[in-house]
């Protein structure tokens, strides 16, 4: 499928529709937001003041302004997100890609890998490895990259082994083009849905699990991210103190965010992959046998 | 019958190298860390030691400066002794036990929880595959896709104080009552479910979603499978059909996502135990972190690794008695 | 809905609800545990034997009381220095029994001490680098000998908590026994209950002091963090706790004003930003002191410590010290006092001047960018570290925080890799080791090197003389007149800025028990923190249901 007709049904779709447009929100705040919130480290008002017309979504329990807490922590938390989710692709995209282009010992070799990776637990190692590290964002961005990149070269181990095989391909490398080129230049392209599907996947999981992490204290808690918000709102007892103005706002774009980027997943399976979607009388046999969706695994 | 054993072989094979790999990530990584346990340890104390004490600590530990090739058979030696070293946080218990206390119960509420996560979210699964378009594949998986969005921790500190603490419907910490005796009574079993129903209910709640969308979407493709096709052209009953034809062959990928899922459980219920004070293997381990006890984070990491190893082994061999080509 | 858990616990059988103690139990919630482990030896170092061992069940031979400043004879009943302060002589108490019924003596003492000898794992305060013998020439009396006077000692070897000889004479390995089954002369010695979750101490049968304790049994359940702890004590399941409560007046009192108490003293350790003195400008005294009058102590306090502390005062020292400090007009220093115009203006002539940016340069002419370090995990450290940062930027210092994981930040800070620091002053009962870790030159080490005290590097011999003239004197006017000299040194010097001297944090029901300390009846910290000091309260605590449920007979 064309990518702008990709496109164009992405925007058709319901769930997509709505997702791009949650995304997109989020995006802007993060973008609009710094310019508009005043310093959020600032100490503003008395603690955990409740929300008012000054401050609309109350005070932390320092007597900062939530409201400038969550729009600024936006930024720092979706770029991290963003960047985990093109690392993990693209380290996914390398190995699994030449894995299942090359095949014979190299496969075996990156599968080896991808499996030793796969079955490593990821949040112990997570949480060994954001303490063993300096904290910041390029720590985050590693660790999470590390642990979640195995999950996506599997699938697109899958979906180059079977494009190894098609006409194109083959043609491409009879002519006497290295493979390495015929890899990027003919396969990964033709699984561009499937890398952008990746990619909603993976931030997705990164915009959780760096929350997870910051929450826990492994984070750069002199920061302002939705992950540290949330840490110094439990630090504060937000919950005992009845200051749920600390704890929801942050909690609620976390999932709205995460939300939106689902329903995006949902959408590219749906798009590039219609038969997931098109409503039938029930219990009516639909279509062809599975190609490879995300969701089939397939050890 | 040979192929399957051959199979199961091979993957045993595999099991042992991914446990060699984090057995030596094991062994590098707190290497990499500044500084000794001993200075560490003395730091916690805020002051309230003597200066002295940092050299009776360093005595206490037996801190070495043997080459790291040695250090490393060393480790490998005890290792397979099943001799994981001696926690610091809890000198001078052997990290074995200590982490064995937490084992257990990490195990039983993660497990209960994957499951019933996985028999709900695959039934609902197929169930929404079969009635394609109808109430529940509509609004089913944006609904579980909402709740599993929102941070795990947040869900289930949110739960623990609404329900558990102010509307006083759950026990608040622990899993099982501090004035119960641990033992097969009837009364300690029950402890143990009412403090469990809760954690593994947040648990549950965030992970049906992704089974749920996994089994739907497999099934959706068994739906077309010719043989799904002749049956329903046979005239069976649509129950059976979905039991027998749809959801068995279905369920095989899941089945090897189950074993992974559990190993994903087993370690996310770290948060899980964080905040319901649960003590099992979890908490642990961000103690450990917590307290620079790296013995106890070596050995924490290293079973939990295993778990899930162990987990991914039974998977394959469900997968083995499940799939008729293998037989 | 507990009632459906409740029923879903009743198909099963069982109705277990809250998890009261059974009445006359004390449930204490001190150490933040997960699940237990069984411990009670009251003499390895590394704070993973169960917090009772140095303070329930086994006794020192004295109790320095910090809120009073006074020793309380416990084991033994007085102390004296002798031969000019290189002999130190206890005696012990008569008719104290361990809890098997052996009777305990001067011989216990010894036998202690020596175990401190052969094995230096176990000897944390380093008494064997002074002490060069220790015998009981009676059956009542310990006779400690010094090398050199060291008065000092004395907390060290009165502190000390005594084992039995007869139990840990069999022990093989001191440093590694679990003393599972723990033979005590402490008010509580016998392990009722051990489990995961919970473990009970129950009252030493042969308790030495007549008719205590009032308690029968302490209770512990394992509270992993503080919100839990919180949780249980909003709940009034928890008698006595030392963990930090935020908004303590609404969540914990406001909740039973009758019942519910919390007492913060200021005598924890005082609170410092560190100046690496090595490294200039900050090997200036002026640069020091300006950073410091540009540090508003009261809003550090208020964000990073929910206004529980007091700003520090100018002579360095915690309330524990208030006995020693000089009052004198003048004595105090006046760099303690927020003042950014004064700060400004001793920078400046420092040859600190502002750049065109708003940044201050150095004679070279590079902008003074100055990196405070703090542990990542210490919420408190890293909220005040944030104020600190913000009032140095206001003087022109461009001033970053780093927040960094423990260990890493430990290295640095104990091998004088840094610009500036927070961190805490050694805890003793006499100012001499505060001073001794913030200005002695005998204590630093140089750059590179590991330091377990005086990080910051200064070095000043005249404060080492006064160290060594304080070690030799169990006179307590020379002593006072000694410290006040440190004092002036220190004021005049500014080795390092006070921020804030820690609270100890204690809360307590009255609901069961009374008798707790308090601001109204200061006679001993209310902290479970602060050991041996616990003792004081165990032993005088009263059970409530026990005087109502008499008078109801």
């Amino acid at each position: 499928m064309a990518a702008s007709s990709v496109r164009s049904a992405m925007w058709r779709n319901g769930k997509a529709r709505v997702g791009l447009v949650l995304a997109g929100l989020f995006l802007l705040m993060a973008v609009v937001g710094p310019l508009v919130a005043g310093d959020p480290l600032a100490f503003v008002g008395v603690p955990h003041d409740a929300p008012s017309a000054v401050h609309w979504l109350g005070t932390t329990g320092q007597g900062q302004d939530v409201l400038a807490q969550t729009l600024v922590g936006a930024g720092p938390t979706l770029l991290v997100a963003l960047l985990t989710g093109a690392l993990t692709v693209g380290i996914g995209a390398l190995i699994g890609g030449l894995a299942g282009f090359l095949g014979g010992r190299v496969d075996d070799g990156l599968s080896l890998l991808m499996n030793v990776f796969l079955v490593m637990p990821g949040l112990p190692l997570m949480v060994v490895l954001a303490a063993w590290l300096p904290t910041g964002p390029v720590t985050m961005v590693l660790v999470l990259s590390l642990t979640g990149w195995a999950w996506h070269a599997r699938v697109i181990r899958a979906q180059s082994l079977a494009l190894r095989r098609r006409d194109f391909v083959v043609a491409a490398l009879m002519s006497g083009e290295r493979p390495l080129r015929v890899l990027v230049v003919e396969v990964l392209p033709n699984m561009a849905s499937l890398l952008a599907s990746s990619f909603v996947g993976a931030t997705t999981y990164a915009v959780g699990a760096q929350v997870g992490l910051e929450f826990l204290g492994l984070g750069d808690v002199g920061a302002v991210t939705w992950g540290t918000n949330l840490y110094w709102a439990a630090n504060d007892s937000a919950l005992l103190t009845g200051a749920w103005w600390t704890f929801v706002p942050t909690g609620l774009s976390v999932a709205l965010v995460g939300f939106g980027l689902t329903l995006i997943g949902f959408g590219l399976d749906e798009v590039t992959n219609p038969r997931l979607s098109s409503p039938r009388a029930p219990g009516l046999p639909v279509g062809q046998p599975p190609g490879s969706t995300p969701v089939v695994r397939r050890g | 019958m040979v192929r399957a054993a051959w199979w199961l072989l091979r993957r045993l094979g595999f099991y042992a190298v991914a446990a060699w790999a984090a057995l030596t990530l094991n062994f590098v990584l707190p290497r990499m860390m500044p500084g000794d346990p001993a200075t560490a340890l003395f730091g916690r104390f805020k002051g309230e030691l003597t200066p002295e004490a940092m050299d009776a600590l360093r005595a206490t530990f037996g801190l070495t400066d043997e080459p790291l090739w040695r250090q490393y058979l060393g480790y490998l030696g005890h290792v397979a002794q099943g001799d994981l070293g001696v926690s610091l946080a809890y000198f001078p218990t052997p990290t074995t036990e200590v982490i064995g206390a937490g084992m257990g119960w990490t195990i039983a509420l993660a497990g209960v929880a994957v499951v019933v996560a996985f028999v709900l979210g695959t039934g609902l699964g197929a169930m929404a595959a079969w009635r394609r378009g109808g109430p529940l594949d509509t609004i089913g998986p944006p609904i579980t896709a909402l709740l599993s969005s929102f941070p795990y921790f947040w869900l289930a500190m949110l739960s623990v104080y609404v329900l558990a603490f102010r509307l006083d419907w759950f026990p608040v910490r622990h899993a099982y009552g501090l004035n119960v005796v641990p033992g097969w009574s009837l009364e300690f079993v029950g402890s143990v479910a009412s403090h469990a129903i809760l954690p593994a209910l947040t648990m549950v709640v965030a992970s049906t979603g992704g089974w749920m969308l996994a089994m739907r979407n497999v099934s959706v493709g068994t739906l077309g499978e010719d043989y799904v096709g002749y049956a329903l052209a046979r005239g069976l009953s649509s129950r059976r059909i979905l039991v027998h034809y749809v959801a068995r062959n279905a369920i095989l990928p899941n089945l090897t996502g189950f074993g992974m899922a559990l190993g994903f459980v087993v370690s996310g219920a770290l948060l899980t135990e964080v905040v319901f004070s649960y003590p099992g293997t979890g908490y642990l381990l961000l103690q450990a972190v917590r307290s620079q006890d790296y013995p106890l984070m070596q050995g924490l990491f290293l079973a939990i690794t295993l778990a899930v190893l162990g987990a991914n082994w039974l998977a394959d061999v469900a997968t083995v008695v499940l799939d008729p080509r293998t037989r | 809905m507990r009632r459906l858990a409740a029923v879903a616990g009743l198909v099963l059988g069982c109705g277990s609800d809250r998890d009261e103690a059974p009445p006359g139990v004390l449930t204490v919630v001190q150490e933040q545990q997960a699940s237990w482990v069984r411990n009670f030896n009251p003499l390895v170092v590394s704070g993973s034997a169960r917090w009772p061992s140095a303070c329930g069940i086994h006794e020192p031979m004295m109790i320095f009381n910090r809120m009073t400043g006074v020793w309380t004879p416990w084991l033994a009943t007085g102390y004296a220095w002798e031969d000019d302060e290189r002999t130190l002589r206890f005696t012990t108490r008569d008719g104290v029994k361990w809890s098997d019924g052996a009777p305990f003596s001067a011989a216990d003492v010894v036998f202690t001490l020596r175990l401190l000898r052969d094995h230096p794992a176990l000897d944390t305060s380093g008494v064997w680098r002074r002490v060069v013998d220790v015998e009981a020439p009676d059956a009542s009396t310990v006779v400690v000998r010094f090398g050199e006077p060291y008065v000092p000692g004395l907390a060290h070897i009165a502190h000390l908590p005594i084992v039995p000889a007869h139990v840990w004479g069999a022990v093989a390995d001191p440093v590694t026994f679990t003393n599972p089954e723990p033979v005590g002369t402490g008010p509580f010695t016998e392990v009722r209950v051990f489990r995961n979750q919970v473990w009970e101490l129950g009252r030493n049968p042969h308790y030495w002091q007549e008719g205590r304790p009032a308690v029968e049994a302490l209770r512990f359940p394992a509270m992993p963090s503080n919100d839990q702890a919180n949780l249980a004590l909003i709940r009034d399941e928890i008698d006595w706790a030392g963990n930090f409560v935020p908004a303590i007046d609404r969540i914990y009192v406001g909740e039973d004003p009758e019942h519910h108490h919390y007492w913060f003293p200021p005598i924890g350790s005082m609170i410092f930003l560190y100046p690496n003195t090595t490294r200039a400008p900050l090997d200036d005294a002026r640069v020091r002191k300006a950073l410091s009058m540009a540090v508003d102590r009261a809003l550090v306090v208020k964000v990073g410590l929910y206004d529980y502390a007091e700003p520090a005062d100018g002579s360095g020292l915690s309330d524990v010290f208030a006995g020693w400090r000089d009052r004198a007009p003048g004595a105090d220093a006046d760099w303690v006092r927020h003042d950014v115009a004064r700060a400004g203006a001793l920078l400046d002539e420092a040859g600190l001047r502002l750049g065109p940016d708003g940044v201050r340069r150095r004679a070279d002419g590079s902008p003074l960018t100055l990196s405070v370090i703090v542990p990542a995990g210490w919420s408190d450290w890293v909220r005040s570290a944030q104020v600190v940062v913000a009032n140095l930027r206001s003087v022109g210092v461009d001033a970053k925080l780093q927040a960094l994981d423990f260990s890493a930040w430990m290295e640095r800070l104990t091998r004088g890799d840094f610009d500036l620091s927070l961190g805490w002053s050694s805890e003793g009962v006499t100012p001499h080791v505060v001073y001794q870790g913030l200005m002695s030159a005998a204590a630093a080490r140089p750059v590179g090197e590991v330091a377990a005290t005086n990080w910051h590097r200064f070095a000043d011999p005249a404060v080492d003389e006064l160290l060594d003239a304080f070690e030799r004197t169990s006179d307590p006017d020379e002593q006072r007149r000694l410290v006040h000299a440190m004092q002036a040194r220190f004021v005049r010097e500014a080795p390092a800025i006070p921020l804030f001297p820690a609270p100890s944090w204690g809360e307590y029901s009255t609901s069961r028990f009374t008798g707790f300390p308090s601001a109204d009846d200061p006679y001993a910290g209310l902290s479970p923190n602060l050991s041996p000091d616990p003792l004081l309260v165990l032993t005088r605590l009263v059970p409530v249901t026990e005087r109502q449920l008499t008078q109801a007979d």
